[in-house]
């Protein structure tokens, strides 16, 4: 449904966005990671067709980006976006802003009409549809900003920051509403920094610092570099560790064990699960007093951090 | 669509402008000063014609015979043909209307989306830079044209009545009156908005806006009013002319701007 090719965005001959390449099948969910100013926003907004690309070139929804005015307008048709920032005449009813944005998507007033309903009632802004959109909360103008990005039944939704400076509770109704629109068999692409956002609703992410770090499904990730299903052991001793590690680093007959590092009492090293017990064992027989040991597989936190800094 | 969506535009501005005190006071407070001359000079139409009796100006003397030989003016007496001939002039407080009125109505066009940040989302639709940009400049055009004819009806049904009572034939609408206010005045508010409405995508503040519009029309319609004026209320040709000449501008404008609207420009300098 989306296909970018080597994706390239420079303003005034600084690279923003640079040779990204991915895919994003139909019906799945995509999340795009990154710190401020990662790109983010500059590729959906290309994806969209707003801005152009400098270099490479996507094809979204069927249709080729930059392919031309026509190509253009049925784009973005076929499209939803949920901007950064919701964007609404604030002396306008709710109702009526909706209206004006579906006119401007050329539905027919029935369908607008019923669409309007439909979408209000499901996001509980239809007791509200006659009131100013300034008298409205932040969540609330979130909601309508999403049943903007949907009423014209796009195949592909590109949502910007969903969930940005949203109270918990609202987060909650805006992540319910997107996993709802997932399984409607829509596309979707979120952009966010909330990482345990992306790891309940993500089938797939992409890390983003101008160019693509990371980009595969969640299982696969967490799966470990290696696609082995290793796990990150974390062994917190009563001691210093950096012998230790220094002795699992120099290989056998240590444990089989990567990725091997020391911070003050705590251990972190990869391995299969089956090798956890023996590294205790290792450790122990060592001499080492563990207090803790935690296995888990990657969490996205650890592999946005590891790929961001890596990139440092 | 491109007619659906201009009235969409037309509607939606219009809800904003009602509530902009910087916008509407401008369209009552600037028709009311344009009625006000003409009809200031209707009531003291009979003491201009008693003063011109006994006036020993000659250069005004003469130009009143001047007057009394067009055809327009064949018959009248060389006083009433003058007052006549200076009701004519005061048209051009109706092109005054629209520049003041368009050229700060639509400073508002693009930068009021972009610090409501509207823009994006409109331009995420699939209407095209023509629709939003025609559906932009007739939102400005419309009200302004509105408030200009009702001005110039108002001052005509008042001159008139002020005339008939006193027993003379009533002076307007001339043909003057009529292409001015019906094609000279519109056509004048489209290219004062299209030079505002170019600015305004350029810029990220309203009121620079205005200023810089101001700046940029008003001393060439003075220049323009100064060089010309005499002959546009004595040549009807010239005065068409001058209509032609502002509605190829209008075409000239629009389709600059169309051209020169810059999507990607506008979303990624705006913050």
């Amino acid at each position: 449904m989306i296909s970018t090719r080597g994706l390239t965005r420079a303003f005034n001959g600084v690279p923003v966005v640079e040779d990204v390449t991915f895919d994003v099948p139909a019906g799945t969910l995509f999340a795009l990671l990154g710190p401020n100013g990662a790109g983010k926003t500059t590729t959906v907004r290309m994806l969209m067709g707003l801005i152009g690309p400098s270099a490479g070139g996507a094809t979204v929804a069927g249709y080729r980006i930059g392919g031309g005015a026509d190509a253009g307008r049925l784009l973005r048709r076929a499209c939803g976006l949920l901007t950064e920032a919701p964007g609404f005449y604030e002396r306008m009813s709710a109702g009526d802003n909706l209206r004006f944005f579906g006119r401007l998507y050329g539905l027919p007033e029935r369908t607008l009409r019923a669409q309007i309903e439909h979408f209000l009632r499901l996001l509980e802004l239809w007791d509200r549809r006659d009131d100013a959109v300034g008298t409205f909360s932040k969540g609330m103008k979130q909601r309508l900003a999403i049943i903007r990005a949907l009423f014209h039944d796009p195949k592909v939704v590109f949502l910007d920051e969903p969930t940005a400076g949203l109270d918990p509770e609202a987060a909650i109704e805006v992540r319910e509403l997107i996993a709802r629109l997932k399984t409607e068999g829509r596309t979707i692409v979120v952009c966010t920094h909330n990482l345990d956002e992306a790891e309940r609703l993500a089938d797939a992410v992409g890390i983003l610092r101008r160019r693509l770090l990371v980009c595969d499904s969640l299982q696969r990730l967490r799966a470990g570099p290696a696609g082995d299903g290793s796990l990150t052991v974390q062994c917190t001793l009563s001691g210093p560790v950096a012998d230790h590690a220094l002795a699992l680093r120099s290989g056998p007959p240590a444990p089989r064990v990567r990725d091997v590092r020391a911070a003050d009492a705590t251990l972190t090293a990869r391995c299969l699960p089956d090798e956890v017990p023996l590294l205790v064992a290792w450790l122990v027989g060592r001499g080492a007093a563990i207090r803790e040991v935690h296995a888990a597989a990657d969490s996205l936190e650890s592999i946005y951090l590891r790929a961001v800094r890596g990139e440092q | 669509m491109t007619r659906s969506v201009v009235l969409l535009f037309l509607v939606r501005e219009w809800h904003d402008t009602r509530h902009n005190s910087r916008v509407l006071p401008l369209y009552f407070v600037l028709p009311l000063v344009a009625v006000a001359l003409p009809i200031l000079l209707a009531v003291m139409a009979p003491s201009m014609m008693r003063d011109l009796q006994r006036s020993a100006e000659p250069s005004t003397v003469a130009l009143a015979q001047n007057l009394a030989r067009l055809s327009e003016y064949h018959g009248l007496p060389p006083g009433e043909a003058l007052a006549r001939y200076i009701l004519r002039a005061t048209a051009g407080m109706f092109l005054l209307i629209p520049i003041a009125i368009a050229s700060t109505a639509a400073a508002f066009s693009i930068v009021g989306e972009k610090q409501q940040r509207t823009l994006e989302p409109i331009l995420a639709t699939p209407i095209t830079d023509r629709q939003l940009l025609l559906g932009k400049l007739l939102a400005t055009v419309g009200p302004t044209v509105a408030a200009t004819w009702a001005a110039g009806l108002v001052a005509i049904l008042v001159v008139d009545l002020v005339f008939t009572a006193r027993g003379m034939v009533a002076p307007l609408p001339d043909r003057y009156w009529t292409v001015v206010l019906l094609v000279l005045a519109p056509a004048l508010t489209a290219a004062v908005s299209l030079v505002t409405m170019r600015l305004s995508a350029r810029s990220s503040d309203p009121q620079a806006t205005v200023q810089t519009s101001a700046l940029a029309v008003l001393p060439i319609f003075l220049l323009v009013v100064a060089v010309f004026g005499r002959l546009l209320t004595r040549s009807f040709p010239a005065l068409l002319g001058a209509c032609v000449l502002v509605l190829l501008l209008d075409v000239a404008l629009f389709r600059m701007n169309v051209v020169r609207f810059r999507r990607e420009e506008i979303l990624t300098t705006w913050k």
